[in-house]
């Protein structure tokens, strides 16, 4: 490949970007709208070459990119897969994104892959293990990582700490940055029952560096509500409002709207990017 | 079950339920209002999901000739004989042809599935290979001026060939727009050459000859040596011809002596 572009790495502004997916890649191309950064998964990008490495070229020389990790695995138990830790690192070197970021969950054991973001007990073995991975992480990509919490739907019986002080203390002690994503824990506060405010209270707020906005499903059929964290509707009134209330503890950050099913058309995340936007715009006016 | 797993454990244990073998971590997940088999059932009823989306999206042929409900049960099964081995979804559908050619007698398939798989898995692969630059006059020059004997081609790393019993080429079209009439297992063998070309893959049915050669080329045998195997297929093959065809479609990337 013929990577022609000089540049370094380029910040993520704290403004409302979007997730970019496949169904929209070709209108970003051809039309250039404005929107302050895209996000993409990193996965997306572990082929050699091809249309999809020639199109993020050349978003990436027009706009702030952040890569998304949903394959890493960071918190099996076994072992950190080193193949996938070169393959990303070859990404970073090759698309120098503004921010890089890694789900606080598992998702591979003895080899098998479930290609999914499974829960961690909250326990101290999960949470020295996850601060030692993160440090590996870091060595082997040469940079600091942002850390995402995520959507759960089961909590294990052996928890020695509520979530929210297992996602404090994995950027306490790891130093990493935290991606928060205020849709995940507006889910887990009524899928397990806790404060969502009280969540953002005990999380510290010098780490914050992202957020992220989604929408969710309610799941019915249940004795007890449950939500699915969906991507695949408009971001729901109560996540606005925790957002808004996000927004006042950890001062404007990075917004990202991400929708990965049933994808509607770019105007509609460039609306719900708007609205964010002004969410932003009410803590940091000087923004434009 | 311990009231404290090892991490390691729970893991497994949880791994199990996913794939519907053992649900007995339920003893370690909190019931709070929902039952833990219910709650374990979201994991396995997404990643079911999950995986019968990711293998459809590699094998959009395979998944209309058998359709969506064969097509899941396929899945399904292929996910508990061969668990995705990384964490790239791209990659989870690579043992699928393999797979559909040992069918259990539960489920014998028609004889052209897997061939279809293959074109279908050759697609994607050619679709994310490297790029690379095609040569350039001098080196054309040089090649044309050397003995072919010696000469060895590098070809573009999207270069696929796909030899079939099958008309899979075909099948393939019409799986894509089955307007016209659907074609015959009796219209005989296609090879197929498949390569990236403007971010499409494009594919030609191609001779018996020409195949003997590109696959000779792939093999890394010389120009001479490739040639020799085509004329026996065809006394009419003609190498730089062949040879011709690929340099205008940029599929030579080097030429070695």
């Amino acid at each position: 490949m013929q990577a022609t572009l000089v540049r370094t790495q380029t910040p993520i502004p704290a403004q409302a970007g979007i997730g970019l997916r496949a169904p929209h890649v070709a209108r970003v191309l051809a039309e250039r709208p404005t929107i302050p950064w895209f996000e993409v998964h990193s996965e997306n990008y572990f082929g050699a070459g091809g249309a999809a490495h020639r199109a993020l070229e050349r978003i990436r020389a027009d706009y702030p990119v952040s890569l998304h990790g949903v394959g890493l695995s960071l918190g099996s138990a076994d072992r950190l897969e080193a193949a996938h830790l070169r393959r990303l690192r070859e990404l970073i070197d090759r698309y120098e994104p503004g921010l890089v970021s890694e789900h606080l969950s598992w998702g591979a054991v003895d080899g098998a892959h479930f290609n999914d973001l499974l829960p961690l007990p909250h326990t101290r073995q999960a949470l020295n293990l996850v601060v030692s991975r993160i440090a590996q992480i870091e060595e082997a990509l040469a940079r600091p990582i942002l850390i995402e919490n995520i959507s759960s739907y089961l909590r294990f019986r052996d928890a020695q700490m509520p979530e929210s002080v297992f996602v404090a203390e994995v950027a306490r002690r790891s130093g990493c940055g935290l991606l928060l994503d205020v849709n995940n824990v507006y889910v887990n506060s009524v899928n397990h029952g806790f404060d969502a405010e009280g969540y953002l209270d005990a999380i510290p707020a010098q780490s914050v560096r992202e957020i992220h906005l989604a929408g969710f499903t309610r799941k019915t059929g249940l004795p007890a509500p449950l939500l699915i964290d969906s991507h695949d509707h408009p971001v729901a009134a109560e996540v606005w409002t925790l957002y808004e209330n996000a927004l006042r503890r950890f001062g404007p950050q990075p917004t990202l709207i991400e929708w990965d099913a049933r994808i509607p058309a770019l105007e509609t995340l460039i609306a719900e990017a708007d609205r964010a936007a002004e969410y932003l715009h009410a803590v940091q006016p000087e923004i434009d | 079950m311990p009231s404290n797993p090892r991490l390691i454990d729970l893991q497994r244990g949880f791994a199990a339920a996913i794939g519907g073998r053992d649900t007995s971590v339920r003893d370690w997940v909190e019931a709070r209002g929902i039952d833990p088999d219910d709650r374990l059932a979201i994991y396995r009823h997404a990643s079911q999901a999950t995986y019968s989306h990711a293998l459809g999206e590699a094998y959009p042929t395979v998944l209309a000739l058998v359709g969506e409900a064969y097509f899941e049960h396929l899945a399904a099964h292929y996910r508990s004989e061969h668990p995705s081995r990384t964490g790239n979804l791209q990659d989870f559908g690579a043992r699928f042809a393999e797979f559909l050619d040992a069918p259990t007698p539960a489920s014998a398939h028609p004889p052209y599935l897997a061939d279809s798989a293959r074109l279908d898995w050759s697609r994607q692969s050619a679709a994310l290979a490297a790029d690379a630059t095609p040569v350039d006059g001098r080196q054309r020059a040089a090649a044309a001026a050397s003995n072919p004997e010696h000469l060895r081609v590098r070809l573009h790393p999207s270069l696929r060939l796909l030899r079939s019993e099958y008309p899979v080429l075909s099948i393939h079209r019409w799986c894509q727009s089955p307007s016209s009439a659907p074609p015959r297992l009796d219209d005989g063998a296609e090879s197929v050459l498949l390569w990236r070309e403007d971010d499409e893959v494009a594919m030609v049915a191609t001779a018996e000859a020409s195949a003997i050669f590109v696959e000779s080329l792939l093999l890394d045998k010389t120009v001479d040596a490739a040639a020799t195997a085509a004329l026996d297929a065809d006394p009419e093959f003609d190498a730089a011809e062949c040879l011709g065809g690929l340099l205008s479609r940029d599929l030579i990337t080097g030429f070695e002596q």
